[in-house]
């Protein structure tokens, strides 16, 4: 349980994170419920530099116990470190059209509260985080104050109109000083070659690529039986179909897309996580760290 | 099977109905908007038809229901042997009474399945009633029994034969005719000089010479005895006759020449106009009105059966020339060869009004003249007081036994097979209620599906 808001953050179900309008409250449930079964840091690159000792005490992680110091005094001893911020952390969150659907908890949405509660993971680390959301950028900076204004940007964005990912993905890049951390939310509809040229450009850049592939249950099993003029949220263009009839076919096509998007991210060395809004924010989370722990 | 009412087979027609919703009808699809649009097939878009394919049970059901209930108006009629047998075993019975006792006097042998008396003073008038209870009969074989005096001229082939072929006809007398009747004859207009009280000559046979005869009849056997009594009367020569004043004495020869032909003398609120063309101004001519007297219309279709009017009528040369008097309301009396007519009818108030074109001087009036008081009169009617039966050779010869039943009418019908396609219909209607539910529910649940899903 979440010692602040009393929600399970484990379970809690993405219909009601949605609802939260705090995104800082929002990032907290999801997270402090997550880091609680994490002994380890998920995010490495950060140094800490030895700043003075003092007594042990029970819970202390033994690998800071100075035994040498020990021997000398029969004392037991931890050390502590002052940390400093070696890795600095990019969100680039896709803003387009299609990340407004499903109209009851949208894929924008449930990116949105991912990326608060990765903002705020790598931010209690000491680390720099930043944001790139449409023409929004937050440069990443370390500290509580740039949480804040990421979070409140975040906030402020809504999914409208067509994304260029491409570009944005390699503003993201360029932005980062020195070998960071690029996380990146988006479904991928668009200009997917485009998209993984810049991810692979950034990669050689030296930076180490995350997607989440952030996906709704109806675009993956499409449960629609009835006829339907679905328009699309892009273009506006429009197709009549019976989509008991269309079902084959649309998630054939669609997890052929997921499962190429996935071996492209896997071909490349990125890290892939496809996250499905029905699922809680933690679990997908969870999981995505619990494999960088590996 | 027969079908009782197969006209009804035009209601298929509806059938167009429920296809034509099916067709018309097209299911709106719900506009969603959708990411993923790109992986949805073009090829798909006519799928959105086939809703038509879907409803196919249901557009079953519907033109079932509606040819389930044309079959049932149509009257259907499964006619098995034993049905058939059973209508043709029983007998239903028209009787026509004459006379009050005859009822009484009839005791058939058989009993029948339905039977009704009819009492009447006249057999004529008395079979149409029963031809038209024995229409609405339920099937069974038909039969006319006809029971009374049955005397001369109380029925003829005439009435006889208005009777559908199938009804059979049986005769019974009963009552017996007496062996002698004297009754009141008609009224005769005649001149003096044949009862010898003016022995002038023809010449002086003028309407103070005319007297009214008042018959008696005696009908005895074969034998009919008519004995007259003269009265001396103001003239009471029932047509007035509208000429020119050169044209008077002929036609008081005219009308002298008509009552020595015995004509019959009529009420005294009968009474006749003739007027005659050729002497006066056609400007002279009143205005015929309508015929709405019975007894004028009588009267107009007697002078027309007039055979030796109708004979001088064709040999007169030209016709009237009053394009008016060959339209409505004048009803042409004589056609002349040019086929014009010749003479023409109408009404007057309360009286007939006659235009002839013949010449005073010719045949055609007179002969007018007394066809007009004959029809005005007319004979008396001697068929009540007849004393002879009809023989029995026609009677026979009229007799027919009643025919099987062939094709009953539906209304006729007490049980028909019909009963068992309104049960069908209703069992087809309850079908389609339920399935149309089950559909509407299966619709809203899908609705419900997709705009949560939505």
């Amino acid at each position: 349980m979440s010692r602040d808001s009393g929600i399970d953050s484990a379970v809690c179900p993405p219909e009601v994170l949605a609802r939260i309008a705090d995104l800082e409250l929002v990032a907290r449930i999801v997270v402090e419920g997550l880091v609680s079964g994490l002994h380890r840091s998920p995010f490495h690159g950060y140094s800490a530099e030895f700043s003075q000792y003092r007594h042990y005490r029970p819970g202390d992680d033994l690998k800071y116990v100075d035994w040498k110091l020990v021997a000398r005094t029969d004392r037991l001893y931890t050390k502590q470190f002052r940390e400093t911020t070696n890795m600095a952390a990019t969100l680039v969150l896709d803003t387009s059209a299609s990340m407004s659907f499903p109209t009851a908890l949208s894929k924008y949405r449930y990116a949105m509260i991912l990326s608060a509660a990765l903002a705020h993971i790598v931010s209690s680390q000491g680390d720099a985080v930043g944001l790139v959301a449409g023409s929004r950028m937050i440069p990443a900076r370390a500290g509580r104050h740039n949480l804040r204004a990421l979070l409140a940007a975040l906030s402020g964005i809504e999914a409208s109109g067509r994304w260029d990912a491409a570009e944005t993905v390699r503003r993201a890049a360029e932005r980062l000083n020195r070998r960071g951390l690029l996380l990146v939310l988006s479904d991928f509809y668009d200009e997917e070659d485009a998209t993984f040229n810049e991810l692979k450009r950034a990669a050689r850049m030296g930076h180490e690529v995350v997607l989440f592939q952030t996906m709704s249950r109806e675009e993956v099993e499409f449960p629609y039986r009835r006829d339907f003029e679905f328009e699309d949220l892009e273009t506006g263009r429009s197709v009549s179909v019976n989509a008991a009839l269309a079902r084959r076919e649309y998630t054939d096509a669609i997890a052929a897309f997921l499962e190429r998007c996935r071996r492209r991210a896997g071909a490349e060395g990125f890290q892939y996580s496809l996250i499905v809004t029905d699922t809680p924010p933690a679990h997908g989370l969870r999981n995505f760290l619990l494999a960088r722990q590996r | 099977m027969i079908w009782l009412n197969p006209a009804a087979w035009i209601g298929l027609l509806a059938l167009a109905g429920p296809i034509a919703i099916h067709i018309l009808v097209q299911r709106k699809a719900e506009r969603l908007p959708f990411p993923s649009l790109r992986f949805l097939q073009q090829g798909r878009l006519a799928s959105i038809r086939r809703h038509v394919l879907e409803d196919v049970l249901l557009l079953a059901i519907r033109a079932a229901i509606v040819a389930a209930a044309v079959a049932a108006l149509a009257g259907p009629l499964i006619v098995t042997r034993t049905q058939r047998e059973a209508w043709n075993a029983r007998l239903v019975r028209a009787i026509v009474v004459q006379g009050a006792d005859g009822a009484q006097r009839f005791q058939p042998s058989d009993r029948p399945f339905l039977s009704q008396t009819f009492e009447t003073p006249a057999v004529a008038d008395a079979i149409p009633r029963a031809v038209a209870w024995l229409e609405n009969a339920p099937p069974a074989r038909r039969e006319l029994v006809i029971v009374g005096p049955l005397a001369l001229g109380s029925v003829s082939a005439d009435d006889l034969a208005a009777i559908p072929p199938d009804i059979g006809i049986r005769f019974e007398q009963s009552g017996g005719l007496p062996t002698e009747r004297s009754i009141a004859g008609g009224r005769v207009l005649a001149l003096k000089r044949e009862f010898g009280l003016e022995r002038d000559g023809f010449n002086r046979a003028k309407g103070s010479g005319s007297i009214v005869v008042q018959q008696q009849v005696t009908l005895r056997n074969t034998h009919t005895t008519v004995q007259e009594t003269g009265a001396d009367a103001p003239d009471p020569f029932p047509v007035e006759v509208v000429c020119s004043t050169d044209a008077r004495p002929i036609v008081d020869v005219a009308i002298a020449a008509a009552r020595s032909q015995r004509v019959w003398a009529p009420a005294a609120n009968r009474r006749g106009r003739l007027v005659l063309l050729d002497s006066i101004a056609p400007a002279a001519v009143a205005d015929g009105a309508p015929v709405r007297e019975s007894w004028v219309a009588d009267a107009i279709a007697s002078i027309v059966r007039d055979r030796d009017l109708q004979v001088a009528g064709s040999q007169t040369p030209a016709g009237l020339s009053d394009p008016r008097l060959s339209a409505p309301p004048w009803q042409p009396l004589l056609l002349a060869p040019d086929g014009r007519p010749l003479a023409v009818a109408g009404a007057s108030s309360a009286s007939l009004v006659v235009v002839s074109g013949a010449a005073a001087s010719s045949l055609v009036t007179p002969l007018l003249l007394r066809a007009m008081v004959n029809a005005l009169g007319g004979p008396p009617d001697l068929r009540q007081a007849e004393v002879l039966p009809i023989p029995d050779s026609q009677l026979r010869a009229w007799s027919r036994p009643a025919a099987p039943v062939i094709a009953p009418r539906v209304d006729r019908v007490e049980r028909d097979d019909r009963r068992g396609l309104w049960i069908l219909v209703l069992v087809l209607l309850a079908l389609e209620t339920w399935i149309r539910r089950a559909r509407a529910e299966e619709k809203t649940a899908t609705y419900e599906e997709d705009v949560r899903v939505a």
